[in-house]
């Protein structure tokens, strides 16, 4: 009884190209340049290292750390955004938990932590195993309490439908705008005065001074406005105009990799 | 998502309450939220069918086996798809969880939740026969504690209860009413919860170690403690095998009546149904028996609980619920048909 590996395969190519998308976002948006978004990199950086893990997962070949390894960094991932749940649900209750927001990606890091930290020894790993490929024979990895894998796996069927829905519906905007990031009339988008635009958008675009990008109301922290000096307009226009930045872009991603880790919880149940 | 939406809802905390600056994501009205737990439902069906079980030939064999306590003319059929699927495992499974995946995704993307309903439909009556023989229910052994009629029979209810159009005229005391009218939704309903009180009248649910060995058997492959949950449920049935079937069967009686109560009775009645397709999805279906590897989908349980809420009574204004715009898909939900 085994997976068959081209289907593996197709998976793990699924997870690379989300990992690409979000290598292609962090470039775009060159967080490591003081005020280029990278107080909100996170979100790139942790889609960025699970599609690399996750098509490592799937097919040996791919494989980049052991599994101890990733177990930490999405462990710190875990943290990371448990921490920025715990802040918007102070604010927001229950609320903070749906939606687009820090919930979904505590819940995939979550997720793999979990299938990294509780991932068996195959029992018995024939020389032909490879990756997952290997997971669907005799040599098949499991893992441990199995009750947490279904869990997992209804909470991320759950948000996929969930982003899928939000996705397709009209007018939306803000995380789910499919609109590609344009600049305001004011420039960039440090300016913390909110601005909307987007797909049919409820409200009429107004950014007074500050920009908007991805059809997002924008209101950029206060801390961040003060410091950072708008980059040179051809510059952001050119990175605005990156259609990689646009917010459907990480949704889907998002969508992606919810389907396949649900995909691989299930199979090493 | 966009960084700088990100960036303006971390910083909502700093500068107030959040709104807009959370981008528009409108609450769905009720049929469309259960509508997405119908598509979370076909997504997971399409994940498991995907597990390594289902492209060996024990899957071909296993369809093969509901052949068996069925007449000839639903039999042959099972027997020659069965024979189909373990020829080409491989590629036959690939396209049937490729096809419940897609189904999953165009259930829950607004401009193709019409015919990705229509086409679940559709699929489900063949899984329904080609896949678990009618549900076994006419073989004399089955019982709604096992999993009868069959989920996927019920996704195809469900799909049809959930179709996203209103019937014209006064507000529909409850979701399921608003495609096909109070009076359909109701018969049907009748019809599910009393055939499921039939069935658990059927000799093999009365014999008295009937329940016990049914629920007892579901332990096998399960993690410890599911298996230790399910041999002491089995322990509380044993040797009481009729006393169990009547009072259970009552119960659905209770529930397929309820739904013709006014009020706080049917609401009662609603609750009910959900207590009791929760127990049988915990204790006598195993969580669909997903742990010990192997299934193809929940079982009856999570469906029979989505279609119990979609008969929870409205407070006032009908199941319509407030005029939600980005609700309204391009398909139509939410337009009069």
């Amino acid at each position: 009884m085994t997976i068959p590996a081209w289907i593996l395969n197709v998976f793990a190519a699924v997870m690379l190209a989300v990992a690409a998308a979000s290598a292609a976002r962090l470039a775009a948006r060159r967080p490591w340049q003081r005020g280029r978004g990278a107080a909100v990199a996170d979100i790139d950086v942790a889609h960025l290292l699970m599609g690399v893990a996750m098509a490592g997962t799937l097919t040996t070949g791919l494989r980049t750390l052991p599994d101890g390894a990733w177990a930490v960094v999405f462990g710190v991932l875990t943290a990371w955004f448990g921490c920025q749940v715990a802040r918007n649900g102070r604010r927001e209750g229950i609320r903070a938990l749906s939606g687009a927001r820090c919930a979904p990606h505590l819940v995939h890091s979550a997720a793999m932590l979990y299938m990294f930290a509780a991932v068996a020894t195959p029992a018995a790993s024939g020389p032909g195993a490879a990756g997952m490929g290997g997971m669907g024979g005799s040599g098949m990895q499991t893992l441990g309490l199995p009750i947490l894998a279904l869990i997992f796996a209804f909470l991320l069927v759950g948000y996929c439908v969930w982003d899928l829905d939000q996705l397709s519906g009209p007018g939306v905007t803000g995380h789910y705008s499919v609109a590609l990031p344009r600049v305001g009339p004011g420039g960039p988008a440090l300016a913390g005065i909110p601005a909307v635009t987007g797909i049919g958008t409820r409200a009429a675009a107004t950014a007074p001074a500050g920009g908007v990008v991805g059809g997002n109301t924008s209101t950029a922290p206060p801390a961040a406005t003060a410091q950072e000096a708008p980059p040179a307009a051809s510059e952001t226009t050119a990175r605005a105009a990156s259609p990689v930045l646009a917010p459907w872009v990480t949704t889907s991603c998002r969508i992606a990799m919810g389907v396949t880790m649900a995909f691989m919880l299930i199979i090493m149940i | 998502m966009s960084d700088f939406a990100v960036a303006a809802h971390r910083d909502a905390g700093r500068a107030g309450p959040a709104t807009e600056a959370d981008g528009v994501r409108a609450a769905p009205d009720a049929r469309r939220v259960l509508q997405l737990a119908l598509a979370g439902l076909w997504l997971l069906d399409g994940v498991l069918q995907y597990q390594a079980f289902m492209f060996s030939k024990g899957f071909g064999q296993m369809l093969a086996g509901t052949a068996s306590g069925n007449p000839g003319v639903v039999g042959r059929p099972i027997t020659w798809n069965a024979s189909l699927v373990q020829h080409h495992a491989v590629l036959v499974n690939a396209i049937f969880a490729t096809v419940q995946l897609l189904l999953g995704i165009g259930i829950a993307w607004r401009p193709a939740v019409r015919p990705a309903l229509a086409a679940s439909i559709a699929w489900a009556l063949g899984v329904w026969w080609l896949g678990e023989g009618l549900g076994m229910v006419l073989t004399p052994g089955t019982s709604p504690v096992t999993g009868a009629p069959g989920a996927v029979i019920l996704y195809a209810l469900l799909a049809v209860l959930l179709w996203p159009a209103d019937r014209p005229g006064p507000a529909a005391p409850f979701v399921a009413a608003r495609a096909v009218g109070a009076p359909v939704a109701r018969g049907l309903w009748l019809v599910l919860w009393l055939g499921l009180a039939y069935f658990a009248l059927q000799p093999a649910n009365r014999a008295p170690q009937g329940l016990h060995d049914m629920i007892a058997g579901m332990a096998h492959g399960e993690p410890g403690w599911l298996a230790a949950l399910e041999r002491n449920a089995a322990a509380l049935v044993a040797h009481q095998g009729l006393t169990a079937s009547i009072v259970l069967a009552a119960a659905l009686v209770l529930v397929a009546a309820g739904v013709y109560l006014p009020g706080r009775p049917a609401r009662g009645a609603v609750a009910l149904a959900i207590l009791v397709a929760a127990v049988l999805w915990v204790f006598g279906e195993a969580f669909g028996a997903i742990l010990a590897g192997g299934s193809t989908d929940p079982n009856s349980g999570l469906p029979l609980i989505l279609l119990a809420l979609a008969y929870w009574p409205a407070r006032t204004a009908g199941a319509r619920g407030p005029d939600l715009s980005p609700a309204v898909s391009p398909a139509g939900e939410g337009a009069r048909s």
